[in-house]
């Protein structure tokens, strides 16, 4: 029978929220959070971003304040993305030593080389490691040779730009001429330029790419029957990265504004849903009981009122660790004074409405009047003032976060904003830092004033079309 | 009317007082009176002589800062002042006095259907079953006339004239042995009033109800009402039958005649209406001696000293003035 109601209510509710066309608008674009918020394993290529955002070599392999890929669209020269590459041959040649070859391709397509290219592997024990590349043009040489001394199962990784800086220059010497290598500095040739240029005279100075598919070869030797060398996989660092490009702290801006929207909708819509829960209830009930009570009552709005939030939740963080829930608390400790004043001078008013002393006539307790014929008269207000407290709540987590007393084991919107006007994104034109996330905040608040402008429309029975 | 027939309500020496900053407004001082069952007693005064909030008092639920400062509210044998709040709601409110309220056309909340509001009432004092309830509402809804589809309306999709009689039908439902009928036509245009009073004379004689019917238009009073109870300054002017007031004898209080000279007349033609010239006393300083004597034409020098008692001068019909008294 309940849930038969409850079904009945729902499908009222729809019809008649149906026909408010923004509202339907705010509906898609909270379903379309939902969705991101329920699948973003699936969407995000850094699954792990929400809980090591500042975890630094978890975002090693990524290339620094790297723009989106879809800005190639945009521009002649295109440049290379970011991939990893796991698909590789294996061949493994037994002997006194033991010789693990894995053989990758990179097919390169571009006008510009890679920031790096990076080869990782889990080992054990003692070994040498070798890289060779095949060109496309035929051209192969050794580009590193390192020794690797691990205990059980760390990662190896090696990079080109790092590990390799005289492998490039010795492959340039072969084809330039004199005159270029005695004015170029060895130390500041890149090598990835180098790697992926045609080869042939003035290469050092006018770099043009060679397209084509590139082979690199990865060779563990195996000093003794112990070690090991397994699960190879290799990372191009490209121009540009990932459907928002990456910081300066080479972190990916997709994957932190995905994990972002868990945090925006719990810190806005809790905040918004206790605090303006409380604050109808508490004014309710201030203007419903009258005199001695109310005057105490406000008295004590007043005194929460008045207190500046910032200075309470700097010395909460002192106290406390700073955590996302500590900040909820504080936010809606303080936040439900908002709507009590203006609850209060309604609440006033239906007091005296006829309705009110009819119901008690009826035999109403106060109980019931205050829950049953007073706050409901109130909801769609209540909604209303929600819808504007879920962004002010995210705004206040971000202004939080930019004092630096934010949670640090989690990623929010307002933590990636501070992090660009701490790193000078606008500066330095890395404008995919910071539009994202504040076109998110903007959308958020957006979404909950569009349901809030309809729920008022529709819970506001005079305003119904019927 | 049976001299056998029960007091249903007895009211002896009610006094509610308004606490205000101001000092204490008397509204009600002192008023004694009694319903019979199956009677129709009327409430009738000025503006601000107390006829609501007498008929609010009976409830036990005077407006604030009101309150009931003595005297005794007996329904069906149970002196309702003493109870405590809790019990009033309980078992008084509604299942033995219910109240149609002045500019009953608000009395619904406007965010219920007009069934859910009614449900409510049902299963919380008569713990009844939606479906049982719903058999009653709809019962309740003919009675009235009123069709069975309006349950899922709301208030501001209703006219007033059908508002006025959800509120009625919500009167009836848990049978109580008094409903307070405060201006229940007052609103309504003069074809729904008269819908609204002879569906009210109806259900009385169906349902053997008692009502007080507060109202200023003697003229409904006249049609509706039993006996008549004249209001004035919270007191008692004077209490008499339907026959005695509106008869060709006429009222004896000098306050009920003048009130029933300014009634408009429509077969009658009067070049001017009279009317009682001033307005009732400022009940925070009442005056001294009878509270009329300063609008009365006929006050003698004692209406100015004492004030007069409630005197029966025949049968079932009491006045509370010198002139009277001096008369018996």
């Amino acid at each position: 029978m309940k849930m038969k109601d409850l079904k009945f209510w729902f499908k009222d509710f729809w019809n008649e929220y149906k026909k408010v066309k923004f509202g339907i608008v705010g509906f898609a674009f909270l379903i379309i959070f939902l969705l991101l918020m329920i699948f973003e394993p699936y969407i995000v290529p850094f699954s792990q971003a929400s809980s090591r955002w500042r975890d630094i070599t978890y975002w090693d392999d990524n290339p620094s304040g790297a723009p989106p890929v879809w800005t190639n669209w945009f521009s002649s020269k295109k440049s290379p993305e970011s991939e990893k590459i796991t698909k590789y041959q294996s061949e493994v040649i037994e002997g006194d030593l033991k010789f693990i070859n894995s053989t990758f391709e990179y097919d390169y397509k571009y006008d510009k080389a890679p920031l790096d290219i990076i080869f990782h592997g889990k080992g054990t024990g003692n070994m040498t490691m070798i890289v060779k590349m095949e060109r496309p043009d035929g051209e192969t040489f050794d580009l590193v040779q390192m020794p690797i001394q691990t205990d059980g199962g760390n990662d190896i990784r090696i990079t080109l730009d790092k590990d390799s800086g005289a492998a490039a220059f010795d492959f340039a010497q072969k084809f330039e001429n004199e005159e270029n290598l005695q004015h170029v500095d060895k130390t500041s040739v890149k090598p990835l330029d180098i790697y992926f240029a045609q080869a042939k005279s003035d290469m050092l100075n006018k770099i043009e790419p060679l397209k084509g598919i590139y082979k690199f070869t990865v060779t563990a030797i195996l000093l003794d029957q112990e070690s090991s060398y397994e699960d190879p996989f290799m990372v191009v660092s490209g121009r540009v990265s990932g459907i928002l490009g990456t910081d300066n702290s080479k972190r990916d801006i997709w994957s932190g504004v995905v994990a972002g929207v868990k945090w925006a909708l719990l810190i806005g819509l809790l905040t918004a849903v206790i605090a303006v829960g409380i604050g109808v209830v508490y004014g309710v009930i201030s203007a419903f009981y009258g005199g001695f009570v109310d005057s105490i009552m406000q008295r004590i709005f007043e005194l929460f009122a008045s207190t500046p939030l910032l200075p309470v939740l700097i010395v909460m963080s002192a106290v406390f660790k700073p955590s996302i829930w500590t900040m909820i608390l504080m936010m809606c400790a303080f936040f439900w004074t908002g709507p009590v004043k203006t609850v209060r001078s309604m609440a006033l008013q239906i007091k005296e409405e006829t309705y009110i002393e009819a119901s008690k006539a009826v035999g109403a307790s106060n109980a019931r009047l205050i829950f049953k014929h007073m706050v409901p008269i109130l909801v769609p207000y209540s909604f209303a003032s929600m819808a504007l407290y879920v962004p002010s709540a995210i705004v206040y987590e971000a202004t939080i976060s930019l004092i630096g007393l934010g949670d640090a084991t989690i990623v929010t919107w307002g933590q990636i904003l501070h992090d660009a006007l701490k790193g000078g994104a606008v500066l330095t034109g890395l404008w995919w830092w910071v539009v994202p996330p504040g076109i998110m905040i903007a959308l958020m608040g957006m979404t909950f004033a569009f349901i809030g402008f309809a729920m008022d429309k529709i819970l506001q029975p005079k305003l119904r079309t019927r | 009317m049976n001299e056998n027939n029960e007091k249903i309500l007895q009211v002896n020496n009610l006094k509610v007082y308004y606490y205000t900053s101001k000092g204490t407004v008397k509204a009600v001082d002192d008023i004694s009176f009694f319903l019979r069952k199956g009677e129709t007693l009327g409430l009738v005064g000025e503006s601000g002589c107390g006829k609501t909030t007498t008929g609010v008092a009976l409830l036990k639920m005077p407006t604030p800062p009101g309150k009931i400062a003595g005297g005794e509210i007996i329904i069906d044998g149970q002196n309702i002042v003493e109870l405590s709040e809790k019990e009033v709601r309980k078992n008084v409110r509604w299942e033995k006095i219910a109240m149609v309220f002045q500019g009953a056309m608000n009395c619904l909340t406007p965010v219920y259907t007009i069934g859910k509001q009614m449900m409510e009432t049902l299963t919380e004092h008569k713990q009844m079953n939606k479906e049982d309830a719903m058999k009653l509402i709809v019962k309740y809804l003919n009675l009235v006339g009123l069709p069975e589809h309006i349950v899922n309306r709301y208030p501001h999709e209703l006219s007033g004239g059908m508002k006025q009689r959800v509120v009625i039908a919500m009167a009836l439902f848990l049978e109580p042995k008094v409903i307070v009928c405060d201006e229940p036509t007052t609103a309504l245009d003069v074809i729904v009033q008269a819908q609204i009073i002879n569906l009210l004379k109806d259900l009385k004689q169906k349902l053997n109800l008692s009502f007080i019917f507060i109202t200023h238009d003697l003229a409904t009073e006249a049609e509706v009402s039993d006996r008549i109870l004249v209001m004035y300054a919270g007191k008692v002017a004077e209490i008499g039958t339907n026959q005695q007031i509106y008869g060709k004898q006429g009222p004896m209080h000098p306050y009920t005649q003048k009130l029933l000279k300014a009634t408009p007349r429509i077969h009658e033609k009067v070049d001017e209406l009279s009317f009682i010239p001033g307005t009732p006393p400022d009940l925070l300083d009442p005056p001294k001696g009878c509270r009329f004597h300063l609008r009365c034409s006929e006050a003698m020098d004692i209406c100015r000293e004492k004030e007069p008692q409630l005197i029966e001068v025949e049968k079932d019909h009491c006045v509370a003035c010198w002139r009277c008294t001096k008369n018996v």
